[in-house]
């Protein structure tokens, strides 16, 4: 006997009724919601505290993680330059804080839609390429938006933003230094938003197209799919939870600079996204998880930590090439699904 | 927008562009040779790059016991210094590339279909060759020792035509030629332009995969070395991050002029080398490398796979 | 059945690694405390970390040789000299309730942390944080009253590295190169208003971007400048240098701090780096104290790099505090922000602060001239 996580989960999940469904999945939410109370235990990490840790970089990356999901492991669209639009959620978020007085929560919906608009923007310009090329440009796109940060003294240059407020107590909650499980809190709240939307696409129109893509472009057209159109959505719909991140990570970190946003977020979030098994939601959380939350509880080894990093998607890679937790086996398609019988 | 410096200095900067450019179409030789027979981008070949260049550096302080201030050298001793540097960069880099297909690729190769995996994979091999060396050389620079020295041969239109770069145009010229005919006349070379014309096909032929396939990285870790040895002859000095510096330049310079292409490489990376030139006197070095890849995504919108890309239906995923 | 035996090895595996290794919570002492230092540790800037965390853990030791009652413990707080990291790990540091003091390196980071060090009110004394708004009440990255340094900041440095580079020099053309580093930047800013009207063009070369400065160089040659003021780090500065020198450039090559490294002349060639004339608010270990330079030495088998001196410094003005029993935050944050503090420093300088945290007095600042292939102290700039 094995367990295999995920179909034991799907099965738990598919012989639940209405209710207790809604049961299996209260009780899972509550339990997330009270990891901060699990500072001091065993999970303790080094040198940062637990209930930052939670919310970066395990919550950030979680949510970006879920927005390339999208992009990459939905649709099939190689995006090397994702955090192109977590930096312009977290600029959006500095530069409104330095020249106007709105709060976080009015920042977030402006700093989600100049996300989406950049999406679309670079969406329209280069998503008739296809692969590898597709790849170079949004890798491009994401140096662009950073040397262009850097190259501008309006936004601080190499200086960065420095003291974005914090969020103002909401709901009773405060947001600042010494409350790191609100910030968790609110990052959680729309990592589950971002899933039921994901679930919610996945079964209707976009998310059969957006497979159909991913499978195959050419046949998915010829059926009448309007691929660029869904493309396009795949895009925006990504570019909005990356800045949406950008947005919060801004207002945690009080402080933002050119450098944060490098190629490395990327390739970072993509391993992520691979790692844990493109396309499956469950997946992706569990793979941005842990290699988030790795880094920082062997920080003690500091000088070899990315090492390990490396030597982990190496070794994983090879043992489990479809992610810890693949998608189920009637959407994959051809070799290695026919080879397993 | 200031022309004063282009204009002033025309010529210079147009024989270094070119100059940097060829250093660009060596590294980029590398990635369009794996890309070319299996169509994905070998994202550990920028550290192929960083272990050749330390281990030419190596090769002249540790073999031959030079130091970084030692004085350069002439006549044959500077020839087979020389040579032994290139032979053994070029060992190293060919060694290393044969490895990293077995260790990141092979497995999965039969794996899955997925080429996503392989990337990751690869990502994960160059994390522990960049790492790896940054414990190493804790993480400062190594500097060659000048052993070629850079006597100006001609100066046209205040321009100086240097030895060494003149002898990297000239072997870049000697690999291209060489490399465009193993690919089209030898027997090999006929086995890696039908492995990346049809995989499954090819195998049903009975061309033995795996040596075509190591093969390839093996020529492409070759060339690596080759442009490892001349990037140092050139600029003398090297560190664990200067293979994402280069190896994403070379990778623009093989994307602009069609990847999978070796003339598509040639083109590509002169191409960037001007244009890096020519946007750093016009608008700022700062502003270098956004201009190469606003023109990177200007040229495939206009010609979706580059200067000289292969049709779009190989393009495909 | 095989799969599933590989599937279940590598989930072990992931979570072995993830929960494994978990013994690291050290049970302090009541009689120990933790002086932090937030640095580059690793990273490309480790080799700057790595030389002043010594002198830390030198000052701390000799310290310990000779008084038992409160024991001092160092905390390595790795931020690797990025922004990013610096919030993070700053909170750690602050979290740590036995952390009683703390040694900065970068300015970058050190503002990022800021937050995290003022909520909880400890102090920071920095060895090399020299950027100008750290000190500037008008500025949003103003840090006291927990910021003091005990270097000058750069708003005094460019100035200085202004008149050393134009030194002599007839009708000088002033050419700066910028490598857009924070530091650098702001580096470049106080040199330009310093030459005034002998400032001719600049260019900015991102650093660790840039392997050919030919296009620069173009400038620099169109310019006709006669000076050549880089203002960024060792290594690109070297690159530039060697290359500028090979392109036939005659005239004067000065650099800031970050050039100041023993391996500045020699990844730029003997012959290339003969006269380079550099500044820095910061003195050699050997120049400072023959007797602490053999000390770190012998402990450590290696040169002392930049910043040495200063972390050692820093690291004893805490350790001062500590033994006039100052054991809490709030007490050594006072200790230091008490108008008669003073501390004399490892070259038997008397050093004070300002309520800006930053020294009292005109600051130091010396010249350091590149002769035969080794970096030269040429007396005050």
């Amino acid at each position: 006997m094995s367990i295999n996580l995920r179909d034991s989960g799907a099965t738990l999940w598919a012989n639940a009724n209405k209710w207790q469904r809604y049961l299996i999945a209260g009780a899972v939410i509550l339990a997330v919601f009270a990891l901060p109370l699990l500072e001091g235990t065993f999970l303790n990490t080094p040198s940062t505290p637990f209930e930052m840790v939670l919310f970066y970089p395990i919550g950030v990356y979680v949510l970006m993680a879920l927005g390339l999901n999208v992009v990459v492991g939905k649709s099939g669209l190689l995006d090397l330059g994702y955090v192109a639009f977590y930096a312009v959620g977290a600029y959006t978020a500095g530069i409104l804080s330095m020249h106007t007085k709105l709060n976080t929560w009015e920042i977030l919906p402006i700093g989600i839609a100049l996300a989406m608009l950049s999406g679309l923007v670079l969406g329209a310009a280069v998503l008739r390429l296809r692969g590898d090329y597709l790849a170079i440009v949004t890798l491009g796109f994401g140096e662009i938006i950073r040397i262009t940060a850097l190259n501008t003294s309006a936004v601080g240059g190499a200086n960065g933003i420095t003291n974005i407020p914090n969020p103002p107590t909401t709901f009773g909650l405060k947001f600042d230094l010494d409350h790191p499980r609100s910030f968790y809190w609110i990052v959680l709240i729309l990592i589950i938003l971002t899933i039921l939307v994901i679930r919610g696409l996945s079964v209707r129109r976009p998310g059969r197209a957006w497979e159909s893509i991913r499978q195959d472009e050419d046949v998915a057209e010829l059926m009448g799919v309007n691929t660029y159109k869904y493309k396009l959505w795949a895009f925006i719909f990504g570019a909005s939870v990356g800045g949406a991140a950008g947005v919060l990570f801004a207002s945690k970190a009080m402080f933002i600079a050119p450098n944060i946003f490098s190629y490395n977020v990327s390739i970072l979030i993509l391993a992520f996204v691979v790692f844990g098994g493109m396309g499956n939601i469950w997946g992706v959380v569990v793979g941005a998880v842990l290699l988030s939350y790795i880094p920082e509880k062997i920080r003690f080894i500091s000088d070899a930590r990315m090492l390990i990093f490396g030597l982990v998607l190496i070794i994983m890679m090879n043992l489990r090439p479809d992610g810890l937790l693949p998608r189920k086996k009637r959407e994959k398609i051809g070799v290695a699904g026919e080879k397993s019988k | 927008m200031d022309f004063s410096v282009l204009t002033d200095q025309f010529a210079s900067l147009t024989f270094d562009g070119i100059a940097l450019g060829f250093i660009y179409v060596l590294i980029a030789l590398g990635y369009t040779m794996v890309y070319g027979v299996l169509r994905l981008i070998n994202f550990a070949n920028s550290e192929v790059f960083m272990l050749g260049s330390f281990a030419t550096i190596l090769v002249s302080t540790k073999i031959f016991n030079y130091t970084i201030e030692s004085d350069p050298i002439t006549g044959f001793k500077l020839v087979y210094t020389l040579l032994a540097m290139l032979l053994g960069s070029m060992i190293v880099s060919g060694l290393v590339s044969v490895l990293i297909e077995i260790v990141a690729y092979r497995r999965l190769r039969s794996r899955t279909s997925n080429r996503l995996t392989s990337l990751i994979s690869a990502i994960g091999v160059s994390i522990v060759l960049t790492e790896g060396v940054r414990i190493a050389t804790s993480s400062a620079p190594m500097g060659s020792p000048r052993l070629l020295d850079k006597i100006t041969l001609v100066t046209i239109w205040g321009a100086d035509i240097r030895l060494d770069t003149l002898l990297v145009i000239v072997f870049a010229i000697i690999l291209l030629i060489t490399l465009d005919l193993f690919v089209n006349k030898s027997r090999l070379g006929k086995g890696i332009r039908a492995v990346s014309m049809d995989y499954d096909t090819s195998r049903l032929m009975g061309i033995n995969l795996n040596k075509v396939i190591s093969t390839t990285f093996l020529i492409g870790g070759l060339g690596t070395g080759a442009a490892a040895f001349f990037y140092i002859t050139v600029y003398e000095m090297t560190r664990f991050s200067i293979g994402f510096e280069l190896g994403l330049a070379a990778f623009t310079a093989a994307v602009l002029g069609g990847i999978g292409n070796i003339r598509g490489a040639f083109a590509g990376g002169i191409a960037l080398g001007l244009i890096e030139m020519y946007a750093s006197a016009v608008l700022g070095t700062q502003w270098r490398s956004i201009t190469a890849f606003v023109i990177l995504i200007l040229v495939l919108l206009f010609k979706p796979n580059g200067i000289f890309g292969e049709s779009l239906q190989q393009a495909r995923v | 059945m095989n799969k599933k035996i590989k599937t279940s090895a590598a989930l072990v595996a992931a979570f072995a690694l993830a929960f494994g290794a978990f013994a690291t919570t050290s049970a302090s002492a009541a009689t120990t405390v933790k002086i932090a230092y937030q640095g580059p540790l690793t990273g490309p800037e480790a080799q700057t970390g790595t030389d002043s965390l010594r002198g830390v853990k030198l000052a701390i030791k000799l310290y310990n040789a000779k008084n038992p009652a409160v024991k001092v413990e160092v905390f390595e707080g790795d931020d690797q000299g990025d922004d990013a990291q610096g919030g993070t790990v700053g909170a750690g540091i602050a979290n740590d309730d036995a952390v009683v003091g703390v040694l900065t390196a970068y300015s970058g980071p050190t503002i990022a942390a800021l937050p995290s060090y003022k909520a909880k009110g400890i102090a920071i004394v920095s060895p090399s944080a020299t950027r100008a708004s750290l000190t500037d009440p008008t500025s949003t990255s103003y840090g006291a009253p927990v910021f003091h340094r005990i270097v000058s900041n750069d708003d005094l440095q460019g100035p200085a590295l202004a008149r050393v580079a134009t030194n002599g020099v007839k009708d000088p053309t002033v050419f700066v190169v910028d490598d857009q580093s924070s530091y650098s930047v702001g580096l470049t800013k106080a040199v330009k208003a310093a030459l005034g009207t002998a400032f001719q063009a600049g260019d900015s070369a991102a650093k660790g971007a840039v392997s050919d400065f030919s296009a620069t160089i173009a400038k620099i040659k169109k310019e006709k400048a006669n000076v050549v003021i880089y203002t960024g780090y060792y290594a690109d500065g070297a690159k530039f240098l060697k290359q500028l020198r090979d392109k036939g450039y005659k005239g004067v090559y000065a650099g800031g701090d970050g050039v100041l490294n023993s391996e500045f002349p020699k990844l730029a060639g003997k012959k290339q780096s003969e006269g380079a004339r550099l500044t820095a608010p910061t003195v050699p270990l050997d120049v400072a104290s023959p007797k602490v330079y053999a000390a770190f030495k012998k402990e450590f088998k290696a040169e002392p790099g930049v910043y040495s001196t200063e972390a050692f410094d820093a690291t004893n003005i805490f350790l001062q505090a500590i033994k006039a029993g100052k054991t809490t935050r709030a007490d050594i944050l006072a200790y230091l922000n008490s108008s008669s503090f003073s501390y004399k420093n490892t070259a038997g300088i008397t050093i004070k602060f300002q309520p800006s945290g930053d020294l009292s007095g005109s600051g130091l600042m010396n010249q350091f001239v590149v002769k035969a292939g080794t970096i030269k102290l040429n007396g005050k700039a």
